[in-house]
């Protein structure tokens, strides 16, 4: 980050790999070496994207800060900054700001199991804690992964899925709204298939995002299940615009969403009038 | 140490003529019976005779377009360059010690960790010349009920007290001092006898206790009161324009993906649009939740959140000029009358 | 005829069936009145009348048009002009809305008022009308003040829908008759008089003072768009920023998108914190409206707005 919070530093993309037919990972490079050094970043924290003359868009680091070289986002087309990013090819060039947000608390879920419920674009954002913890993996107990999508075609990082399947030291279930012909694995809604497993509890921390009606109800089989709303996190999306506390967009209750966030527990949140509603 | 010092109406002219030559000068001036804060060029284009501004002198420190930085490609390759800083240092005259306190309410959303660069440019290099108000300037004022006093100098590098042929200088800062000493031999001391004599008259101006406002409107969030006050709302957005504590702002950019320029410029959370995303999705759907939001910004969240009084500073501009007739004080009253959940 | 009004009201409200009434209060200070949205009987005595009620009200009706309940409002003969335009322009239901005529005598301008008095506005705690004059008082003080002095300009010229069928009036509700006042044209006149770099400074002085508050369109009862232009994102049409050329965009489309449809009911002008002289543009389009289609807008509940309609014999100048 330079003096000017407003600022963005110039990046290259080195590689675009698409994802699901509207999203794809665009992996960066700073062009500044000293900013590349610099940019230190917890998981669950996020950057502002930019595109110059089209505007800035918030969008969650997906890689791991354990990974040197580069940095991660996977972007879903939704609007007209996503869409001019999806324009990108690599050489091109971009304004990255950040990193932003508070991060998910790595530090105090250290010797716990983790449980992490994802559907559809709402993986990229964990995948980054995710990478990370398998990048520490013995500082960490169980890690289990539920996570599913409208159809095959929308699942993100089909390739680490698989990666992900193959270890040992790691549980993953994936799930479909809807099958096709590719298909063999379950097919179900996130909510359903999450009691189906019930994770006990004890110990665990829950972490989850995707579309809000996924977390209403997973948060609702979570309570069921045993879990405290202070044990289930998830990272919160909220129009955001300077990424840095100051612009209200994202001002709720007396949070800054692009500053005690985007990462919250069910217990923070529920103590935030209208945060819940939202 | 405030020192207090006297000029006359007629040296304090010159005074600021000979401040124009060094800095900025930056007061009111009369545009179709408006006033707005501008850059003059002497002291005679300035209207001290005035209540206050339309538009808060926020706008000095946080204007409502601001150049943040231009791009240009060339080729694969981007360049940024940052906005110039001010040509001139900048002296303000003729605020008034509301708008002074909402100065340093600003202060602790734009100086905070995350420090606001233009702002604190503006802020470190412009001085404050306040001028303490008739009381009330207006008859909706009500800057008292949040312990702002009118003869306060506190806030600013200098205070001017009308006091009928001249005016009372208070003088508090090394900066206020520097200023003084351009005006050399206008200024005089006062003896003890015109101590006791140049007397401002005493502030008038009951005060509303809102000592329990913040926990009685805690207890409404879910009150059906908001539905019926945002009924007469039209959702122009003129309080959130002229309310010296309001500062959010929208970002974007103009030109080409060739060149341009990124802006901030003035928003508006009482726009339905504001809290809007991309997905459709809505935080603040109704003008119930827009009007809500507001009141909860001003005297709960933002205290909250900033350790701060209120984010009021009693300037009525909102209730002056709101179009539907939503009067701010009638709501703390009403706020201050409630015993919790109504009717609806 | 304020219990009157009252009366009027209770009855209204104790027939049942209704979302809430309409009318004006007394706010913080008396000499400002607000809109008053009455729910419950309790409510009724906040009602009041007089030559401060400056307001028009009917744009809250379009925003009530959607509730279960019908919406009662009091209007001034001006202000029914924009319930025959709601209706007419399919915004409404005229069965959901029961429309209260109240007796007009002219209303006073709070900005001239306000420069009569001086700072003796803010002690003012009463406005009668008294004939000729308002009876304001002033502390202690009954002033006179003449009507002509402090008459909203379009009072000089009232204006009522012809034949309009009011639910309720608390008397005869007949257009104001005052001769004073200039000609109803003549700012309009004095400004097409003068050429044109002098017409452009005029206009581009008014429009780079223009905050972009949008107050101008929202207090518009014929602004009811679901999506104004202005504020579409893509296609973006115009930045935020209050930039010159974005201010007269937005104004001279404004004025456009209003033609056939505006009343004139001043609101526009009224609620401008910058005091743009929004009724010298707004006239401009009425008169160029009324010269070309022999036509006003609010006048008569069957004819068709004439920018939504063709006749064989309508001027084309531009063809």
């Amino acid at each position: 980050m330079t003096d000017n919070i407003y600022l963005p530093s110039i990046a290259t993309v080195k590689e675009v790999r698409p994802e699901t037919p509207d999203t794809s990972t665009f992996v960066v490079t700073f062009d500044d070496p000293e900013v590349s050094d610099s940019f230190t970043y917890r998981p669950g924290q996020f950057a502002e994207l930019s595109i110059f003359g089209v505007g800035e868009c918030p969008i969650g680091i997906a890689s791991s800060p354990t990974w040197k070289d580069c940095v991660e986002f996977c972007v879903r087309a939704v609007g007209t900054v996503t869409n001019a990013i999806h324009d990108l090819e690599a050489g091109d060039k971009l304004g990255v700001r950040g990193p932003l947000g508070n991060g998910w608390p790595t530090g105090e879920i250290e010797g716990k199991d983790l449980l992490f419920i994802g559907g559809g674009i709402g993986l990229p954002p964990l995948r980054s804690l995710i990478q990370y913890v398998l990048d520490n993996r013995e500082r960490y107990g169980e890690v289990q992964i539920v996570y599913g999508a409208r159809s095959p075609q929308d699942l993100v990082y089909k390739e680490e899925l698989k990666q992900w399947e193959e270890r040992s030291d790691v549980d993953l279930a994936v799930t479909v709204d809807v099958g096709d012909e590719t298909w063999d694995g379950p097919v179900g809604f996130v909510p359903p298939f999450l009691r189906e497993i019930n994770p006990s509890p004890k110990n665990r921390v829950a972490f989850t995002c995707g579309p809000p009606i996924m977390i209403r109800l997973v948060v609702e089989a979570l309570e069921e299940m045993g879990y405290a709303y202070a044990d289930i996190v998830t990272t919160l999306e909220m129009k955001m615009k300077c990424g840095v506390g100051k612009c209200g967009r994202c001002n709720i209750g007396d949070k800054y969403i692009c500053r005690d966030g985007p990462v919250f527990t069910f217990e923070e949140l529920r103590r935030i009038p209208g945060a819940l509603e939202a | 140490m405030v020192q207090r010092k006297k000029i006359s109406k007629s040296d304090l002219g010159r005074w600021l003529d000979s401040v124009a030559e060094k800095y900025e000068l930056v007061g009111p001036t009369k545009d179709e019976e408006v006033h707005l804060f501008g850059p003059v060029s002497s002291g005679a284009e300035m209207d001290l005779e005035y209540s206050n501004s339309l538009i808060p002198p926020k706008s000095l420190f946080f204007p409502q377009v601001e150049g943040l930085f231009a791009f240009h490609k060339r080729g694969k390759e981007i360049e940024l360059e940052e906005a110039k800083p001010l040509e001139k240092d900048r002296v303000v005259v003729g605020i008034r010690n509301c708008d002074v306190r909402s100065l340093s309410l600003l202060d602790r959303v734009f100086l905070d960790d995350l420090e606001d660069s233009y702002y604190r440019e503006r802020r470190d290099r412009t001085a404050l010349i306040a001028l303490a108000c008739p009381t009330p300037p207006r008859s909706s004022c009500f800057c008292t009920t949040f312990g702002i006093d009118p003869l306060s100098p506190e806030g600013s590098d200098i205070l001017l007290i009308d006091v009928g042929d001249l005016y009372l200088v208070d003088v508090v800062t090394e900066r206020g001092q520097e200023l003084v000493a351009l005006g050399e031999g206008l200024f005089t001391t006062l003896t003890e006898a015109e101590e006791k004599e140049l007397q401002p008259p005493p502030v008038d101006m009951p005060a509303l206790d809102v000592g329990e406002l913040k926990e009685r409107l805690d207890a409404l969030w879910e009150d059906g009161y908001w539905d019926k006050l945002s009924l007469p709302c039209l959702g122009c957005g003129i309080c959130t324009y002229v309310c010296p504590t309001c500062h959010c702002f929208d970002i974007s950019d103009v030109g080409s993906t060739s060149a341009g320029i990124r802006y901030r410029c003035w928003d508006s959370c009482m726009y339905g649009d504001f809290a809007l995303m991309a997905s459709g999705e809505n935080a603040r759907p109704s003008r119930r939740e827009r009007m809500r939001n507001r009141y909860f910004h001003k005297f709960s969240t933002f205290p909250s959140r900033y350790g701060t009084g209120y984010a009021c500073v009693g300037c009525a501009r909102c209730l002056v000029h709101c179009p539907g007739g939503v009067e701010i004080t009638e709501v703390i009253k009403d706020i201050l009358g409630k015993e919790g959940v109504s009717d609806g | 005829m304020q219990d009157r009004l009252r009366e009027t009201v209770r009855q209204i409200l104790g027939g049942g069936g209704m979302a809430y009434f309409i009318g004006y209060a007394e706010g913080a200070e008396p000499h400002r009145v607000v809109p008053c949205f009455v729910t419950e009987e309790s409510e009724v005595q906040n009602l009041v009348w007089g030559p401060l009620c400056v307001q028009n009200l009917s744009k809250y009706v379009l925003r009530g048009r959607d509730l279960e309940g019908k919406v009662g409002v009091l209007v001034k003969g001006c202000d029914a002009r924009a319930i025959v335009e709601l209706v007419k322009q399919n915004q409404i239901n005229r069965e959901k809305v029961v429309v209260v005529g109240v007796p007009c005598q002219g209303q006073a301008d709070p900005r001239k008022l306000g420069r009569v008095l001086g700072p003796d506005l803010e002690r003012v705690s009463r406005v009668e009308d008294a004939g000729d004059e308002f009876l304001v008082t002033v502390g202690e003080e009954s002033r006179r003040v003449a009507k002509e002095d402090v008459l909203l300009d379009k009072c000089f010229h009232c204006r009522h829908p012809l034949a309009f069928e009011y639910d309720f009036t608390l008397g005869d509700v007949v257009p104001f008759e005052i001769e004073a006042g200039e000609p109803e044209y003549a700012a309009v006149e004095r400004l097409e008089g003068l050429p044109l770099e002098e017409r452009r400074a005029f206009w581009q002085k008014q429009f780079g003072r223009c905050i972009r508050c949008n107050a101008c369109r929202e207090a518009c009862y014929a602004c009811y768009c679901e999506e104004c232009i202005f504020d579409r994102k893509a296609p973006r049409w115009l930045d935020r920023p209050p930039l010159l050329p974005e201010n007269e965009l937005y104004h001279l489309i404004r004025a456009v998108h209003l033609a056939g449809r505006c009343i004139d009911c001043g609101e526009c002008e009224r609620v401008c914190p910058m005091n743009i002289p929004l009724s010298r543009l707004y006239k401009k389009v009425q008169k160029d409206v009324a010269e070309l289609f022999d036509y006003e807008a609010g006048m008569e509940c069957d004819s068709v707005p004439p920018l939504v309609n063709f006749e064989l014999d309508d001027q084309g100048p531009f063809m």
